[in-house]
């Protein structure tokens, strides 16, 4: 599991690309890192794409070879997520769970709406801050379905193994007893996130209510089952995905030489952040 | 120590040029800056007010209050940006009064993340030529037990934009906060730079709860918990943590202000009181040299999220 990054260019500009490796050689983040990074304890592998506390949109990019992590743009603009206060960037160690996804030619049958094309969502909340590109493993506590412009994008909650914490988390009521607020906080935070771009609320599927380890635990394993027709070449529509990876023999699109072809490390300094990501956006109302 | 001695420019050389050199360090914003040494995040850290004839100068002293009663703004020092944890200030025990990281136990100071907020949530510094007089009890009704914190006064500046340390700003004077912090007064005044866009919708606390609704709700639980980490007692609030409105807050500025200029001409020195600030000031031809070191990084533990 010794899982490395590979940069390309700066943080905050165009250019900048994370890849992920293993043992020196890249991978796809999406692809080729287990779920399960021990199926028995149910331990799983996420993928950080955003640490805590910042706001530049970055997540693993369905339209390139191997997926790197890339930054989000919005009319061939970066894009950032606005701080509503009394937030600061995102709250949450935000990522993905590889081999998953949220198939969009499917209707759920409770939250009624389609997945969003994109792998899982996590949030993870322990107490270190992540990095961008890092295969954490973690523990499953709950999950919320986020109901973000018609379509379901479920968010995942659990916490690193390596947290002090984790031994006592074990489902969705340990996280509000050791973490007070959180989930309360979670939820204003996706409600609200869009509304300083001019988007209306979002809203949640349960009432806004997190559903315990049980039910997310279902819902990963039919994101996963997703994932399998999709790479497997059986979905009904793949949506243009990149499926090219290195490790999955049995699949049309096994491309171990697909290395090759990706950039060697350039890593730079981080460019600056424009001045009014800056701001706090008070909505009113909203807490 | 280092330093270097500035070419001295005698009174009757160049008066016009002497002037505009005069004129320029009483003229706020027009030319102050800073000089640093050492490593941020490391006790070594040192951050010196510049003034514009490179002499090194105090924030404490040197950068003049400029209280507007008219506008109802005055002049504050920037310590902390908002959104970070390094407990940075004005020192009151190095001559010159640079800004320095605030330390514990022989560890640089940081605040730690009070869920649901991540650091300060303020741009954070000072007032300059204000000082809480601690040999003194508070003349404010309500609050004659208790004595100031031998501080300058704090101020918490609400804009839109993250400000640096060392910045100075003119700012709008809002209201304030009575925080009683291990049984010293220590005032927090809000305040707005007025260069943010809305600062002149903001013209007293009603606005702020229109424009930045939550804001003063938050403070007030920021400090009142910023310390529970550090296994101290929550801290408590004059007035039942109400604010004060922009009138009183001025007449406490000025008081701060009067009771300063006692500090700065050393009619203080015969109290009782140990560890007065240094009072030191620019005009001995003194420049401190920069001499920046890469920052040193920020301790892991200190992006724990605490939930109180």
């Amino acid at each position: 599991m010794a899982y490395t990054t590979r940069q390309i260019g700066a943080k905050n500009t165009l250019d900048f690309k994370v890849f992920i490796e293993k043992d020196g050689k890249p991978i796809s983040s999406f692809h080729d890192i287990p779920l399960y990074a021990d199926e028995e304890k149910q331990i799983f592998n996420m993928v950080v794409e955003i640490p805590r506390w910042t706001n530049a949109k970055l997540e693993i990019t369905k339209e390139e070879e191997l997926n790197p992590i890339i930054q989000d743009t919005k009319k061939g603009k970066l894009r950032y997520v606005r701080n509503c206060f009394p937030h600061h960037g995102y709250i949450h160690n935000y990522g993905a769970f590889p081999q998953t996804w949220e198939d969009p030619n499917q209707v759920h049958p409770e939250t009624k709406a389609v997945g969003d094309n994109d792998p899982l969502d996590v949030l993870e909340i322990g107490e270190t801050i992540g990095s961008v590109g890092q295969v954490k493993q973690v523990k499953v506590l709950g999950i919320m379905a986020l109901l973000d412009e018609g379509e379901t994008d479920w968010k995942v909650i659990v916490i690193d193994i390596n947290d002090p914490l984790a031994p006592k988390l074990n489902d969705v009521e340990d996280v509000e007893k050791y973490f007070p607020g959180l989930l309360r906080a979670t939820n204003e935070w996706f409600r609200i996130y869009k509304i300083p771009d001019g988007k209306p609320e979002n809203q949640f599927a349960f009432s806004g209510e997190a559903k315990n380890k049980k039910y997310a635990l279902d819902i990963i394993r039919e994101t996963h089952e997703a994932w399998k027709q999709l790479i497997s070449g059986q979905a009904s529509d793949n949506k243009g995905i990149k499926l090219a990876n290195t490790t999955l023999s049995d699949t049309p699109t096994y491309a171990p030489n697909a290395v090759s072809d990706i950039p060697a490390a350039s890593p730079l300094p981080d460019a600056p952040i424009d001045k009014s990501v800056d701001k706090w956006f008070f909505i009113s109302g909203s807490a | 120590m280092i330093a270097w001695s500035l070419p001295r420019m005698k009174l009757n050389e160049r008066p016009i040029a002497r002037l505009k050199q005069i004129n320029h360090i009483l003229n706020p914003q027009r030319g102050f800056s800073s000089v640093k040494q050492g490593s941020k995040y490391s006790p070594n850290f040192k951050q010196y007010l510049k003034l514009p004839n490179g002499e090194t100068g105090s924030f404490f002293h040197d950068v003049p209050m400029d209280l507007n009663l008219k506008d109802r703004t005055a002049q504050m020092i920037v310590e902390v940006p908002r959104w970070s944890n390094g407990k940075f200030e004005i020192s009151k025990d190095l001559e010159y009064n640079p800004i320095v990281q605030d330390m514990k136990k022989g560890k640089v100071r940081f605040v730690h993340n009070i869920f649901p907020y991540c650091g300060y949530i303020h741009n954070y510094g000072a007032i300059p030529q204000t000082w809480e007089d601690p040999t003194e009890n508070s003349r404010n009704g309500g609050l004659e037990s208790l004595a100031g914190d031998n501080d300058p006064l704090d101020c918490c500046e609400i804009g839109s934009s993250i400000l640096q340390t060392g910045d100075i700003k003119t700012v709008r004077i809002l209201g304030s906060l009575a925080l009683i912090d291990d049984g010293e007064l220590d005032w927090k005044i809000i305040a707005i730079n007025v260069e943010d866009p809305i600062s002149s919708q903001l013209q007293n606390l009603n606005d702020v709860n229109k424009y930045l609704p939550g804001i003063l709700e938050a403070t007030r639980e920021w400090f009142r918990d910023y310390k529970i980490p550090d296994g101290k007692p929550s801290n408590s609030f004059a007035f039942n943590g109400q604010y004060k409105d922009v009138a009183d807050t001025i007449e406490i500025i000025q008081d701060c202000h009067d009771s300063w200029k006692k500090l700065v001409s050393g009619s203080k020195e015969n109290e009782d009181f140990k560890g007065l600030p240094q009072i030191k000031r620019a005009g001995a031809d003194f420049a401190v040299k920069a001499d920046e070191q890469p920052a040193q990084p920020i301790p892991k533990d200190i992006h724990k999220w605490w939930y109180i």
